[in-house]
């Protein structure tokens, strides 16, 4: 098995459900409704386990153990997309974050159930269960406020464009794709991304929305490669503030 | 998370005497006899009006409640703290929307409540105005203002209320997570360092005056709620929660060998109860009132929680549903 | 604001300080009553409510309001109007004893589901369910399949078609829900290192 290829993708995948997890927290207690807090607070926490677990298989190939990998790595360290890191903004732009995030994860892990790594297959199994709620959720939601009033369907509109460019970076090829996908731990990134933008087109042609013409995006890239947006650095100290007022004590 | 400390004050019991006698003497026994008020039963205006009054302040306790904590959300040390707090923070939420519902069945919205918080109408426990400086003041909540709120809401949940008290067998079986998680933490920092050790003593001498103030003031200066009491809206005295609080977790802080700022602080062993120096109750109004250095930051916050809100719950609203009030 | 959480100093500055702004007298949504079915072949149970705008989104937002903790094998949501609902008793009187013995709607038959409340200040459990032309109907026929010694103090009906179910293939939504064990008290265990701790300091 190549190691550098599987290494390089857990860890892609771990750290992007780390840092939107970790975004999507900053909700709690904001949110628009109280039910709808409560239900964006507990697919962070999803998100933030899921990162664990797969840090937690890191350790076990000999990477450091989670909480060091987490909160002691510097942003460059990081290959997350930066669609993930990108501040909150209003709740539209959470929403269609979470959306189009969401889509592509329900799929990764589909096609990662079938990896022939098999600690991976297991643990994308439980996630893929876990991940139903959350395209249930964003679904439900964007079909919603797609259609709704004037306001709603001009913000997710709004945020749509914005984020679309950030979203293709989630498809940013690994160094070893041809690796990955020969020894069938994972089938691809643009296998991935040509499943991702057919679901994302079945959602959104049931709203009022408009998907910008794919050919005109220009992706944001980078992330995984651990070129990131001003954004990320801020977060990651504030993250490990007091983690780092003594790395090893225990708290 | 809610004490119970300023719900009852000056009482008006003139209402009483308009309400038609046998009714009045059928409700009172339904009580007698231990069953419970369910939504549809007649009741007293006096007795809906209070509910709703004692119920929407512990709501609004809850979601103000998330707010301190809240404050140290992004920065929790480590996974396993980051995800705790992040599920703690979140049934707080959880036991604010179960209590506005449960408000809600006497007859007042969701909105109005919320509306009456954000104008500064209605209140909430007054803990909730000082400020989380570090992550041991996020401990020290989670242990013990939870811990000292379970004293109250235990003896809650044996009220008259139907509504109410299946919310609060709800929220004290939630609660026993954060009373563990919150002493977790504290175990934690008590045997961890130097400096880990120095921050939770330092939080219980910023919190230990608020935590007093908690249940609030002394049965001597507090309104009579005789009525309240006989008809299961009170539970228990705000000296007797107090005092049970003392007893059950003052020796639990000494044993990890931290010191409690109150040189008074003694079990007196003629009388069983606990000694200590009477807390500033003109303080405690004025924090209550609105002077303490968090309430308007708490306010402010849910105001624009709400404002940001409010083009969502817009776009949801739908000519085919309509605003119901709930069952049960 | 000048906040000790970095959320709040990130907050936008919308409105004015203070003032609630302007709005339509009720956003309040509707009203979705919330049933759980803890475990397989277990009766569902009364939960509470939501709001919401409609019976999907009530779906979607019960589930993580009602069920991020302990067991749950099924949820359903239906508006708090679609329910019907019986008096309510005191001791002394079985609230069947306050239904009619038959009602012919003379409709065409569908299936209700029939809760009751043991007990004042319970939750509302589920009966089981009843073919019947009208809510009424559906009362008389609960009565007579459902009526025992045991007293009841109130009964619900609801037509069963009003009701958004967990489908098949959503009931893996509950699938990782044991694992979540940080949401309980029991993954919170300091006593040893507590006793440790006691043990060095007596020493």
């Amino acid at each position: 098995m190549n190691e550098p290829a599987l290494k390089e993708l857990l860890y892609k995948i771990a750290d992007d459900q780390l840092i939107l997890g970790h975004r999507n927290s900053e909700w709690t207690g904001f949110g628009p409704l109280l039910e709808e807090d409560i239900a964006f607070s507990s697919m962070a926490q999803d998100k933030v386990g899921q990162s664990h677990a797969l840090y937690q298989m890191l350790e076990t190939l000999g990477e450091k153990d989670p909480d060091t990998v987490a909160f002691m790595r510097n942003a460059d360290q990081f290959h997350n997309c930066i669609m993930v890191e990108l501040p909150n903004g209003e709740y539209d732009f959470s929403l269609i974050r979470h959306f189009l995030y969401d889509t592509a994860e329900a799929i990764r892990f589909e096609m990662l159930s079938e990896s022939s790594y098999q600690p991976l297959a297991d643990i994308s199994k439980k996630i893929r269960a876990e991940l139903r709620y959350h395209t249930l959720h964003a679904n439900t939601w964007v079909k919603q406020l797609g259609s709704a009033t004037e306001e709603s369907i001009s913000r997710l509109q709004r945020s749509l464009e914005q984020v679309m460019p950030y979203a293709l970076g989630m498809f940013e090829e690994s160094p070893y794709e041809k690796e990955l996908i020969g020894d069938k731990i994972f089938g691809g990134e643009q296998a991935l991304k040509e499943r991702w933008m057919k679901k994302v087109e079945a959602i959104i042609a049931q709203t009022q929305l408009q998907l910008p013409d794919w050919k005109t995006i220009q992706p944001v890239m980078g992330g995984r490669a651990g070129k990131h947006s001003e954004y990320l650095q801020p977060l990651l100290d504030e993250m490990s503030e007091v983690f780092k007022i003594d790395p090893t004590a225990e708290w | 998370m809610y004490g119970g400390g300023n719900t009852f004050e000056g009482i008006k019991t003139d209402s009483i005497a308009q309400e038609d006698p046998v009714k009045l003497a059928e409700f009172e026994a339904r009580i007698e006899r231990g069953e419970k008020i369910e939504p549809t039963d007649w009741m007293p205006a006096l007795y809906r009006k209070q509910l709703i009054r004692m119920i929407e302040q512990h709501a609004h306790s809850e979601i103000i409640g998330a707010l301190p904590e809240g404050t140290w959300i992004t920065r929790a040390p480590g996974f396993k703290r980051k995800i705790s707090l992040m599920a703690k923070v979140q049934d707080e939420v959880g036991h604010g929307q179960l209590l506005y519902s449960a408000a809600e069945t006497l007859g007042k919205t969701r909105e109005q409540m919320i509306d009456d918080l954000i104008s500064g109408k209605s209140k909430y426990s007054n803990i909730f105005n000082y400020p989380a400086f570090t992550w041991a003041d996020s401990c020290f909540i989670s242990w013990l203002v939870d811990a000292g709120a379970i004293v109250n809401q235990l003896a809650n949940a044996k009220g008259s209320y139907g509504p109410y008290c299946r919310a609060l067998d709800r929220i004290c079986a939630e609660e026993s997570f954060h009373l563990k998680y919150g002493h977790h933490c504290v175990i934690y920092l008590a045997t961890g360092t130097q400096k880990q050790r120095e921050m939770f003593q330092e939080a219980i001498n910023r919190w230990w005056k608020p935590m007093m103030h908690f249940f609030g003031p002394s049965d001597k200066i507090s309104a009579h709620t005789e009525v309240l009491m006989r008809w299961k809206v009170k539970m228990s005295s705000n000296d007797d929660m107090r005092n049970q609080f003392l007893d059950m977790y003052v020796p639990k802080i000494w044993e990890l060998g931290f010191t409690i700022p109150d040189e008074n602080l003694k079990k007196n062993p003629d009388t069983g109860r606990w000694d200590y120096t009477e807390p500033d109750w003109e303080e405690f109004k004025r924090v209550i009132n609105g002077d303490g250095p968090c309430n308007k930051e708490r306010l402010e916050v849910r105001r624009i929680a709400e404002e940001r809100g409010k083009w969502v719950r817009q776009a949801l609203k739908k000519a085919q549903t309509k605003y119901t009030v709930p069952l049960a | 604001m000048n906040s000790l959480d970095p959320r709040v100093n990130r907050l936008p500055l919308v409105g004015t300080p203070g003032e609630i702004s302007p709005k339509a007298p009720l956003d309040q949504l509707g009203t979705f009553e919330v049933f759980v079915q803890p475990k397989e072949g277990k009766p569902f149970q009364h939960e509470g409510i939501v709001h919401a705008p409609d019976v999907e989104m009530a779906f979607v937002l019960a589930k993580e309001t009602f069920t991020r903790r302990f067991m749950c094998f099924s949820l359903y949501v239906c508006d708090t109007r679609n329910v019907y609902v019986s008096p309510l008793t005191d001791g002394a009187t079985n609230a069947y004893d306050l239904i009619r013995d038959s009602v012919n709607s003379g409709s065409e038959k569908t299936s209700f589901e029939i809760y009751h409340l043991p007990r004042r200040g319970k939750q509302h459990v589920h009966a089981g369910t009843v073919q019947a032309g009208s809510p009424e109907e559906a009362m008389a026929e609960a009565k007579q399949k459902f009526k025992s010694d045991k007293t009841i103090y109130n009964v619900w009906a609801i037509r069963t078609s009003d009701i958004r179910f967990t489908s098949a293939e959503e009931k893996d939504l509950w699938l990782t829900l044991p694992e979540k064990k940080f949401r309980d008290a029991s993954d919170y265990k300091g006593g040893d290192k507590l006793k440790e701790f006691l043990e060095r300091n007596n020493a």
